[in-house]
């Protein structure tokens, strides 16, 4: 709504539309009710407060009746206008003097104890806690106006509690639709993909003795416990934390120390140097980058001088993964490389960190060699690209 | 030969009577004999004014044909004996006097002068020959009190001199950086008839609900400690310390500086006998927005958004956030304020007070 530079506004108009702005968004709720009427209030309320009494007589009062004179019959004069006057006043004196000079000495005492009674009187009107008294209720009573203010803000008003409310459930709901919630147990997806607990035994006997020494173990993602199972086998106390309820289950049915939970926080919540040996065993690929970090830090911490941190992740050096075996997980989020893997541990502080080459493609994938020196050589490079090992194990030692 | 003398009661510098004074005088010194004489003169003034006591000297012969003209302020029991006795024709230039009551929580004495001053005014009302006042408002209360013979002539200060005041670049780049977004102004003392309270409030509402980056500037010294500290706990209490800056006096390089910073002038005043600063803003180009009361309306003309003085601070704040964001309503105000301006040439009022006592004298 504007008008022409040129011809003067009808600024009655004008006001009439913004009154009806006013009212329009007092309805919608953008201003509080009562606002004006709140502001003037508290306005008149600090105003008042600074009216104070006012204390710059104080010192004067005070000093006159601290500088009253000593009370004396010496002060009452004897002249007299009348012949004899002055002897006769004297007589009277001294057959006065003692009950004159008693009354004195007990009107003396009560005038020193109101003296001292004025001067402490003026100290506590001195006092600023006097003031600070009405001034903290005045103050209490315009914070309780202003919280009321506020809760008189309707909840449903732009920006309000209420919306802030609505877009964090739509935001909760979206992020629940993209949740991943297999319609498969993964149970059965292991028992399909990974083998047979048995062979998954196999497969990692050899990284046992690594944590001879080294108990208790944390076993972060420890599945069905196969390598729990093999820990116990050995003597060493194994404990594994994991994230799917029904294998967690399942372990715990054959009597293993398995709980549910997030690695990260069951890490987070352990006694700093309180673990010997940490394993992750096909875990770390479905962290996003800095829960990786978080890890090593936290493993810095929670595993004690001289302990083991064991990993085994795809070897994102083998090609040959990502036509096998990596994208069959769709939970698997990157492979890690591991000259970072080694890399992040050795910053962040371990002594020694060691990788080890694992699973080789089956002898049958492998190209093999025909016999020619040069086409050999070919073949060779392009196994080394393409039938690496497929997975990798850091070994590191806090 | 007919003297006309100025009486004020107090010669201060940089005092709003005392300038008028000043820049009236080489006018009336046109006209025949003419001094300025004050009860109180400030050091720096005594070159200029005289003691009342120094016309006593002059010349007896003829002093019944002499003018004196009263610049009536605040009471001054001394100066009123002096008027009502004296031979001398009176006239009375009314300033208008602040309104007693609003100042009597904050500084008591202070009131009692203004009332006595208002209780001056109307004293002297049977003496005075001729009463000239700023403006139809103030004359209005001049009638009211019993004057008969009452014109308008305000005394303007010259602000065409604070148009073309030279402002230092370190000066108008820390008003320019002040702050990003619009500035509101009001140029003012900090007293409570000028209502800074309210002026506070529309703050809060304006940058609360309505232009969280808009900052009211308010300009001008504070008088009274007492006020200042009242309205200084309001802004904080508000929580409007970012959105509020006081500046307390400034130099006219700094109010030119603010002037020419500021994207409009809002004036919440209860009582102005003329709004000086209003005419100010109109000069630097600034739409004003102020509440309809006192001389406010007359000053303003057509040129500013007028608000209903019953209006509460959320009108005020959509009035001002209207002006902000309505560019043609902006244009218009500024058009019209600088047309407005023809009616406030100050030469041109000096001559036509001049001519109102050129004409009483003959």
């Amino acid at each position: 709504m504007s008008s022409s530079p040129d011809e003067t506004p009808d600024v009655d108009a004008l006001v009439d539309r913004l009154r009806s702005t006013v009212e329009a968004r007092r309805k919608e709720g953008l201003y509080p009710a009562g606002l004006e009427d709140d502001l003037d209030a508290h306005f008149r309320r600090v105003a008042a407060h600074r009216v104070e009494t006012d204390l710059s007589r104080l010192d004067e009062l005070v000093e006159r009746v601290r500088s009253l004179p000593g009370l004396s019959t010496e002060r009452i004069p004897l002249a007299s206008d009348l012949p004899g006057g002055a002897s006769l006043h004297r007589a009277l004196a001294r057959l006065t003097d003692r009950q004159i000079q008693g009354v004195l000495e007990q009107v003396q005492e009560a005038v020193s104890v109101l003296q001292s009674v004025v001067g402490e009187l003026a100290d506590a009107l001195r006092r600023p806690n006097t003031h600070l008294h009405t001034d903290l209720v005045g103050q209490v009573d315009a914070l309780q106006e202003r919280l009321a203010a506020l809760e008189r803000q309707p909840v449903d008003a732009p920006g309000g509690l209420a919306e802030i409310g609505r877009r964090l459930e739509r935001l909760e709901a979206a992020e629940a639709r993209r949740r991943f919630r297999p319609p498969f147990r993964w149970e059965a997806f292991d028992a399909e993909f990974r083998g047979s607990a048995e062979e998954i035994k196999t497969r990692y006997t050899d990284l046992v003795p690594l944590l001879a020494d080294a108990g208790p173990v944390l076993d972060i993602g420890c599945g069905r416990g196969e390598f729990l199972e093999l820990l116990g086998e050995a003597g060493i106390v194994g404990r594994g934390i994991e994230l799917d309820p029904e294998l967690a289950r399942d372990a715990s049915e054959r009597g293993l120390d398995v709980e549910v939970g997030d690695g990260l926080e069951v890490l987070a919540g352990q006694p700093d140097g309180s673990l010997g040996g940490l394993v992750l065993i096909q875990v770390i690929e479905h962290l996003a980058p800095q829960q990786l970090v978080e890890l090593v830090t936290l493993a810095v911490d929670k595993v004690r001088p001289g302990g083991k941190v064991v990993i085994e992740t795809p070897n994102p050096q083998s090609l040959y993964i990502f036509a096998r075996a990596f994208y069959l997980d769709p939970t698997h989020h990157a492979p890690i490389h591991p000259l970072y893997l080694r890399f992040l541990f050795e910053q962040a502080g371990f002594s020694a960190a060691e990788l080890r080459w694992r699973s080789p493609p089956p002898a049958a994938e492998v190209l093999a060699p025909v016999g020619d020196e040069q086409h050999d050589a070919n073949v060779e490079r392009v196994n080394q690209v393409l039938f690496a090992p497929q997975d990798y194990a850091l070994i590191a030692t806090r | 030969m007919t003297r006309i003398d100025q009486l004020v009661v107090s010669a201060v510098p940089g005092d709003a009577i005392t300038t008028a004074a000043l820049e009236l005088q080489p006018l009336l010194a046109q006209m025949g004999p003419s001094g300025l004489y004050a009860r109180y003169i400030h050091p720096d003034m005594e070159h200029r004014f005289e003691f009342p006591e120094a016309r006593a000297a002059l010349d007896p012969t003829g002093r019944d044909r002499d003018v004196i003209v009263y610049h009536a302020s605040i009471g001054e029991p001394t100066l009123r004996d002096v008027l009502l006795r004296g031979p001398e024709r009176l006239v009375v230039n009314y300033h208008n006097v602040s309104p007693a009551e609003v100042f009597r929580p904050f500084d008591a004495e202070f009131a009692g002068r203004l009332e006595a001053g208002r209780e001056e005014v109307a004293v002297l009302a049977g003496r005075a020959v001729l009463a000239l006042a700023n403006s139809a408002y103030s004359a209005a209360e001049l009638t009211a009190v019993g004057y008969k013979r009452v014109r308008v002539a305000p005394l303007l200060p010259d602000w065409q001199r604070l148009l073309s005041a030279s402002v230092p670049t370190e000066v108008q780049h820390r008003v320019d950086t002040f702050a990003e977004g619009p500035v509101v102004l009001f140029v003012g003392q900090l007293l409570p008839h000028k209502r800074p309270d309210f002026l506070v409030q529309t703050a809060h509402v304006l940058t609360t609900y309505l232009r969280g980056d808009a900052r009211l500037v308010l300009v001008g010294a504070a008088r009274l400690p007492r006020y200042e500290q009242t309205v200084r706990t309001t802004v904080a209490e508000l929580n409007l310390d970012r959105y509020v800056e006081l500046t307390g006096a400034v130099t006219d390089a700094e109010l030119a500086a603010w002037y020419r910073r500021a994207d409009v002038f809002f004036s919440a005043s209860e009582h102005e006998g003329l709004g000086i600063p209003l005419i100010e803003a109109m000069a630097f180009d600034v739409p004003v927005v102020a509440r309809d009361r006192a001389a406010v309306p007359e000053t303003v003309g057509d040129a500013a958004l007028l608000l209903p003085g019953s209006g509460s601070c959320l009108l005020a704040a959509e009035a001002i956030n209207r002006v902000l964001a309505d560019r043609t309503l902006r244009t218009g105000m500024i058009e019209r304020g600088r047309a407005r301006l023809a009616d406030f040439d100050p030469a041109r009022s000096r001559a036509t007070f001049r001519d109102q006592l050129t004409e009483l004298v003959g």
